[in-house]
């Protein structure tokens, strides 16, 4: 019976077994480090969404809502130096990407305005001002009005068409949602997703900037 | 019967730390130092060592309590500890009324500090502290093979 006690060595055993297994990327609720070989077969991304060098050695995706008020600290807080720290300097390429909540009433409008500023030259300064004056639009739903005021009545008028009748604007957000459903895993906006030498590691959620900044430097090491 | 107790209560504890230490560092470590931060407790230069750290005292911890005698009894302590240190941590952030994503099993099963998760935690003390005492009770008894 003394010698029952020696049975804890047996499964104490098969840790190290498990602990060289957690390395291994493994399908969870919120997986981490998917094969980014599964980012080609996914749709394309439209090219105004992008930024920063194709060549930079590490890409950062962000998946935001335009409803999302935590989407709105990030894009107003983190991102300029972001892209200040990194885009700007060629070592990360950003890439934006839609993942509209189904609790967010206006962010499809949003996301559509975003994206038909985009077909137009004019993402950057739509996507900024949706975020700018999110409190606003989110709880009178007037997208319209708030965009308005950041482009001309003629490009204001091609937007208007575009989110009216063309039919392929969403495309690109589905192909996000499909992205972050189905790859990425995502439980939650923003969720950050750093590509580096062949993985996606995917953070919910925005941590200290300072923090986050150690994080990517090690990356591109 | 009791000692059995104790040695099913001793793989449970040790179970649910490999598990919380294997979730954490399956990881990139940055999601679990959003977790740490949202509790407000720490400076942020601190978060990265915690959150590298933290996971693989838990697992040393898990398989420490999986050793018979000396190391078993005395992790079976700080296991203790540091589930009384959790339930302190998710009081305080309760009280303060912060909003805070526990990461206690890694990011795809935790949750926020509610009735559940006080539930699951003061089980996990409660047994943290009955094996304890078992395991330092047992080790005061003199055994009978000295004294025959």
């Amino acid at each position: 019976m003394k010698s029952m006690r020696y049975l804890f060595f047996i499964p104490a055993l098969f840790v190290p077994v498990l602990l060289v297994t957690a390395q291994t990327p493994a399908p969870s609720k919120f997986a981490t480090s998917a094969p980014a070989k599964k980012t080609a077969t996914a749709a394309p991304v439209k090219n105004f969404k992008e930024s920063g060098s194709p060549n930079a050695p590490v890409r950062i995706e962000i998946y935001t809502d335009y409803e999302c008020p935590a989407c709105r600290d990030l894009y107003m807080n983190a991102l300029p130096s972001i892209n200040s720290d990194f885009v700007a300097t060629g070592k990360v390429q950003l890439l934006h990407r839609d993942y509209p909540l189904p609790q967010h009433q206006y962010s499809k409008l949003a996301t559509r305005y975003a994206n038909a500023a985009g077909e137009i030259g004019k993402y950057e300064v739509v996507a900024n001002q949706l975020f700018v004056t999110q409190p606003q639009w989110a709880a009178d739903g007037k997208v319209d009005g708030v965009v308005a005021k950041v482009l001309s009545p003629a490009e204001m008028e091609k937007v208007r068409g575009l989110v009216k009748n063309d039919t392929h604007l969403d495309d690109s957000v589905t192909a996000d949602v499909a992205m972050g459903t189905n790859v990425d895993h995502l439980s939650q906006t923003p969720t950050i997703v750093v590509v580096s030498k062949g993985k996606r590691d995917v953070i919910g959620g925005m941590p200290p900037y300072i923090v986050f900044k150690q994080f990517v430097n090690q990356k591109l090491k | 019967m009791k000692r059995w107790l104790l040695i099913a209560g001793r793989l449970i504890i040790a179970v649910i730390f490999l598990y919380a230490g294997y979730e954490k560092v399956r990881e990139p470590w940055l999601q679990f130092a959003i977790s740490v931060e949202s509790f407000k407790m720490v400076p942020e230069t601190w978060l990265e060592p915690i959150a590298r750290i933290l996971p693989w005292c838990e697992i040393v911890l898990g398989i420490a309590l999986l050793l018979p005698g000396f190391i078993g009894r005395w992790s079976s302590l700080v296991a203790t500890g540091l589930l009384s240190f959790f339930l302190f941590i998710g009081i305080r952030a309760s009280v303060k009324g912060l909003i805070v994503d526990c990461g206690c099993f890694g990011a795809g099963h935790s949750g926020a500090i509610d009735a559940e998760w006080f539930a699951e935690h003061v089980a996990m003390l409660a047994l943290g502290l009955a094996v304890m005492v078992g395991e330092f009770w047992k080790a005061r008894r003199p055994k009978k093979s000295l004294l025959a």
